[in-house]
């Protein structure tokens, strides 16, 4: 009965997933401008974060105890508003406004603009860094909440990101988790061509960070494995999330092509196709 | 107001500032990257160490995670050099600290070439042009260490970003304990009807040195202390050259981008009269004394004195002031 329950749950999380991805796609669609891809490998975390494990409320978004989420690859910004606005942040309607003159949804995440979004992100390294005094604070004050930052593998190449890890550690914020979102590509190629990383693991455990590692699109994997990062409490902690560029449409996964492009009208009908008949 | 030697240096009184107002103010903290010695925050820092990080010679991370603690709201001071809080954070300062109007306060020791002796790489020559093309921000220079210390309540009680360059070495002491500053406002620190010399900063002494100069030979020069560069009180300025008919802009920086530019727009926009500016032109400076360091680049008592002479004949033959290329002399 309990594991039957259990199932259900994992069933409607890949669910939410797949509206995630739908949504995606639609508003990029509409705004012909914005990244897909980029989202599309991180929408069954943002499922699971949002809808599973942050102590978060989306009536009182600005609540002193919430656990926090930094978006530190900004540029995936249209899986962060589609999952607010899913999460009832804000209208799904208004998800068609991304990028337009005047609209709450900037081409990257801005703090203040729009309920849910915790800091203005886009050039890749500052999220992480931020992410790091939003839990600095929490150890100052005595506030309970966690933090979350979604970070881009390409990311990693920016020296900040060692100079946050560094300091992380030193403070021994066990309250911050980043997550790794291992697709394998950044803008000019494979990234392991354009600036070899790894070994990643070993780089963060080095920095004395706990490391953790899981499939990005295995929801019961996502689920144990961000529950016992949450479990460490210690220090930092980062998790790997091995994931696929594109996942969920066929003809995008694994693309360079799809990074920033954004679908005409027979790819967006293609695309939809996909995600609304099958298992994404 | 008279203007003695100093015991302290603006860096060391906005320091001392910082730790008194720690004590009646607990909400906010100081973070730095590893010159907590040099900007004078260790005084806050060996009071109150558990709000003030350390957070290593990374000043990129220092800044952004500043904004990430000054998210919620907090005042978060951040000490280090002008020229590294300026140049190798600036875009976690433009983008997000000024962006999204955090309370994070630039606490910036060793402003323009006040950090003379340590060389280019070490003087922050180019400060005030990035802070002050940056929206939200606020940009106060301090002479004096009663200024100084204004400088810390003023940006303590401002909300949004604000930058304070001070000095790395005493200077003169200026201002009577108890006077008043304000964001936006400046000082007239002498009155006269001849010309008009703005300044901030160190270099306030130098134009007031050669204001004592120029009345040895019978020309009465202003001369306004531009404490707050951005807001800059212009009002103030155009009110004093409708009376001088002519303005020379002094200070420790390039020229470009600096307060010369910003009130010759203002001056060719509202009232057109003889101008001239001195400061780096548009080159780099070196180590060596101070004093001797301003001379040579041109920003000093005596070179001000002479920049005013000129500028009042152009006022008297009623030109504008002749368009001289370059001094190739002193460039690199």
């Amino acid at each position: 009965m309990v594991a039957e329950k259990a199932e259900e749950r994992i069933d409607e999380l890949r669910g939410v997933a797949r509206e995630i991805r739908f949504q995606i796609v639609d508003m990029v669609h509409e705004a012909q401008s914005g990244h897909i891809s980029p989202g599309f490998s991180a929408a069954d975390i943002m499922a699971a974060l949002y809808f599973e494990l942050m102590r978060i409320d989306p009536k009182n978004p600005s609540a002193p105890e919430r656990d926090r989420f930094v978006l530190s690859k900004g540029h995936a910004c249209p899986v962060l508003y589609a999952t607010l606005a899913l999460r009832g942040y804000f209208p799904v309607e208004e998800l068609k406004t991304l990028r337009r003159l005047g609209t709450r949804l900037q081409g990257h995440p801005v703090a203040g603009y729009l309920p849910g979004v915790d800091a203005t992100t886009g050039s890749l390294g500052m999220g992480a860094s931020q992410s790091l005094g939003i839990a600095l604070e929490a150890r100052l004050t005595g506030k309970q909440y966690d933090v979350w930052a979604l970070l881009g593998d390409g990311e990693l190449n920016e020296g900040l990101i060692w100079e946050t890890a560094a300091a992380a550690a030193k403070y021994k914020l066990g309250n911050l988790v980043f997550i790794v979102d291992r697709n394998g590509l950044q803008t000019d190629g494979s990234c392991e061509v354009v600036m070899p990383m790894e070994p990643i693991d070993k780089k963060f455990a080095a920095f004395n960070w706990h490391v953790l590692k899981m499939d990005g699109h295995n929801m019961p994997e996502i689920l144990a494995t961000l529950r016992a990062a949450r479990e460490f409490r210690t220090g930092p902690v980062c998790v790997i999330a091995k994931t696929i560029k594109g996942k969920g449409v066929g003809f995008m996964e694994n693309s360079l092509e799809w990074h920033s492009k954004p679908p005409n009208d027979e790819q967006y009908a293609k695309a939809v196709a996909e995600l609304r008949g099958g298992q994404a | 107001m008279s203007v003695v030697k100093a015991k302290i240096a603006t860096r060391r009184a906005f320091g001392e500032r910082v730790l008194q107002r720690g004590a009646d103010d607990p909400n906010f903290v100081v973070f730095e990257s590893d010159l907590g010695k040099s900007s004078q925050s260790n005084l806050f820092g060996d009071a109150y160490p558990d709000r003030y990080f350390n957070l290593g010679i990374a000043e990129l991370n220092t800044l952004a995670a500043a904004a990430g603690m000054a998210a919620g709201g907090r005042t978060v001071f951040v000490a280090g050099y002008s020229v590294f809080l300026t140049m190798r954070a600036l875009e976690a300062v433009r983008s997000f600290i000024c962006y999204p109007k955090l309370n994070v306060k630039l606490y910036a020791s060793h402003g323009g070439l006040t950090a003379a002796i340590d060389g280019v790489t070490h003087q922050g020559s180019e400060d005030i042009a990035f802070m002050t093309s940056i929206p939200n921000m606020k940009v106060l220079v301090p002479a004096d260490s009663v200024s100084a210390r204004a400088a810390c309540d003023l940006a303590l009680a401002t909300p949004g970003p604000v930058f304070v360059r001070l000095m790395r070495d005493p200077l003169c002491e200026f201002y009577p304990e108890g006077e008043t500053f304000r964001i936006g406002g400046s000082k007239t620190v002498r009155a006269g009807k001849d010309i008009t010399i703005a300044s901030y900063g160190d270099i306030v002494f130098q134009a007031l040195e050669a204001a004592e100069s120029l009345a040895a030979i019978g020309i009465e020069a202003e001369v306004i202390d531009m404490y707050s560069l951005k807001p800059a009180d212009t009002a103030s300025v155009m009110e004093s050259i409708g009376r001088t008919g002519a303005l020379l802009v002094a200070e420790n920086h390039q020229k470009r981008n600096g307060l010369g530019y910003e009130l010759a727009a203002a001056v060719l926009k509202n009232h057109p009269v003889p101008f001239d500016n001195l400061g780096l032109d548009d080159c780099f400076a070196e180590s060596g004394n101070y004093f001797a360091m301003i001379d040579k680049f041109g920003f000093s008592g005596v070179k001000i004195a002479a920049a005013a002479r000129r500028l009042i004949a152009a006022k008297r033959e009623k030109t504008l002031m002749d368009f001289q290329p370059a001094r190739e002399s002193i460039r690199q």
